[in-house]
């Protein structure tokens, strides 16, 4: 059970990323250990607790990814999305230096940017391999 | 509890119309609605409107329903603003069935419009970006091309599909839409002209995908007591299912939202795919439609390829899907999108699709998902419908 009166933090003071080791930062939960990022209040597989600042692995595996040809706002096309498992979970973000003909799936590692980086993080093939 | 009659369909054509408002495009749909079923307006007691985006698009950010509805002198009736992004038509669609199997009303009319062309395309597409949570993919430019395009991509890579077969999906849809009045695009393609298009998002090129599009549909729906008291002219048409299923956080090997929403719909209507006769599915991207057949149950992953490759999709195929051209090219006003699906299958079913027409369908399908949440959509809806009266 999620105690109403608990300290939960407003979003606005959630860290999403910790610049100084590179990576993403969320929740876990409390009771079954499921991941989430951004950080979530409350599980959303067993509706418990969760616990803040949780860091997420820098590595994770692109299961699909995409050339865009239509620019937007700030965003010059062609640009590259990816679909990253990370935890578990599914994230989206700008994949970069990906080789020609890249076959899926892919090991990637997580890059979060600087302060005034356009995106906030992105993902590259990893250097392990 | 009372049956779900779909009394009256009617459409405002789906494409660019700039001379026309929201309340324009809503007004026809509507009121060709009301003719279709051969009621009186002071026979609707409720309404459930849709739209998804004239907060951004036309500053018209709340009580968008009672506005539209002032031109057609519908006042003091119960009305409510539906919004789930892509899905909202569908979503409205449910609600006017929850109202009328819980005896709160009787003739309820469910109305969807949308006009997207407006001076700047980048607030446009601002808006259809808003279709997830912002705090995760925000600023990302995760425009729905590209939502599609890596789906397809690991169909692609799994060695289920080729740009081949997206591109047959794609002449499909324009072979269908080009025999619809109320297409947006209403011109055929072929296969290599739609292959050399341009690159929207790899693997997706231009004449793949919808465009953003200005129009309205609208579906009346009636209780048993309604049906009984205002008659019909039409061959009969009822809802046997109703179902709406949020985006969830989906883990690799998870079934999808459309193929949980559509679980359900065939259990509460005691049916099974093979049942279907026709579909309406959600191809905001022409290719996207070869991914709802294994969702929606019509086959398994590695038939879909032939499914498309043999024909049986073709409005003269063993199961016709998307016989109105789809979102790709019948068009994808957002809010309007579900009640024209509505509309589509209810024409079939009544025998009304002219130069689209099945072959005398009895059981049809309509999927409609809107937004997306964690690599599902944000919602998905799916109605069965059922002809009653015997062709």
């Amino acid at each position: 059970m999620v105690n109403p009166a608990a300290q939960i933090p407003p979003t606005a003071t959630r860290p999403s990323v910790d610049r100084a080791s590179g990576a993403l930062v969320g929740s876990s939960c409390r009771s079954c250990g499921i991941t989430s990022w951004p950080a979530r209040a409350v599980c959303q597989r067993c509706g418990a607790e969760t616990e803040m600042g949780y860091r997420l692995p820098r590595e994770g595996s692109l299961m699909s990814f995409t050339t865009v040809w239509v620019s937007r706002p700030g965003l010059e096309a062609p640009y590259s999305l990816g679909q990253v498992i990370v935890d578990g979970s599914t994230f989206f973000g700008h994949v970069r230096g990906l080789p020609e003909g890249a076959k899926v799936p892919l090991p990637v590692d997580i890059q979060v940017g600087s302060d005034d980086a356009d995106v906030l993080f992105w993902f590259e093939p990893s250097h392990q391999t | 509890m009372s049956h779900v009659h779909v009394a009256g369909v009617g459409m405002h054509p789906f494409g660019r119309h700039p001379d026309l408002s929201l309340k324009d495009l809503a007004r026809t749909a509507a009121l060709r609605a009301v003719a279709d079923a051969g009621v009186a307006m002071s026979d609707i007691d409720a309404v459930y409107s849709a739209n998804a985006m004239a907060g951004a698009l036309q500053g018209q950010e709340q009580i968008r329903g009672q506005a539209v509805l002032r031109d057609i002198g519908l006042e003091g009736i119960p009305v409510v603003n539906v919004e789930n992004a892509c899905a909202s038509g569908s979503t409205a669609l449910r609600e006017a069935v929850i109202a009328v199997r819980a005896g709160a009303s009787d003739v309820v009319l469910a109305l969807g419009f949308e006009k997207m062309f407006v001076d700047d395309l980048n607030v446009t597409l601002d808006a259809l970006e808003s279709a997830a949570d912002l705090d995760v993919v925000g600023g990302l430019g995760l425009q729905f091309t590209a939502i599609y395009a890596m789906r397809l991509r690991k169909w692609i890579d799994a060695g289920l599909l080729t740009p081949h077969h997206l591109a047959l999906a794609s002449v499909k849809s324009h072979d269908n839409g080009a025999r619809n009045p109320y297409a947006q695009h209403q011109k055929r393609f072929s296969a290599d002209e739609i292959m050399a298009s341009r690159p929207i998002a790899d693997p997706l090129t231009l004449l793949m995908c919808s465009s953003i599009c200005d129009g309205a549909a609208a579906v009346i729906v009636m209780s048993d007591r309604a049906a009984a008291r205002l008659g019909s002219s039409h061959p009969g048409v009822v809802i046997r299912a109703s179902q709406l299923r949020s985006g969830y956080s989906s883990t690799p090997g998870d079934p999808s939202t459309p193929t949980l929403c559509a679980r359900a719909a065939y259990e509460e209507a005691g049916l099974a795919p093979s049942d279907i006769d026709v579909a309406e599915v959600h191809d905001a991207m022409a290719p996207g439609e070869l991914l709802y057949y294994e969702q929606l149950g019509f086959c398994e992953a590695d038939e879909v390829a032939h499914m498309i490759e043999s024909g049986a999709t073709r409005i003269s195929g063993s199961m016709p899907v998307n016989t109105s051209g789809g979102l790709s090219s019948r068009g994808h006003p957002i809010g309007a999108t579900g009640l024209a699906q509505i509309a589509e299958l209810t024409w079939q079913l009544r025998g009304q699709a002219e130069a689209r027409q099945v072959q005398t369908p009895r059981i049809a399908l309509a999927q409609n998902s809107g937004g997306w949440l964690q690599g599902e959509p944000a919602a998905c809806n799916v109605h069965i419908l059922e002809r009653t009266t015997p062709w």
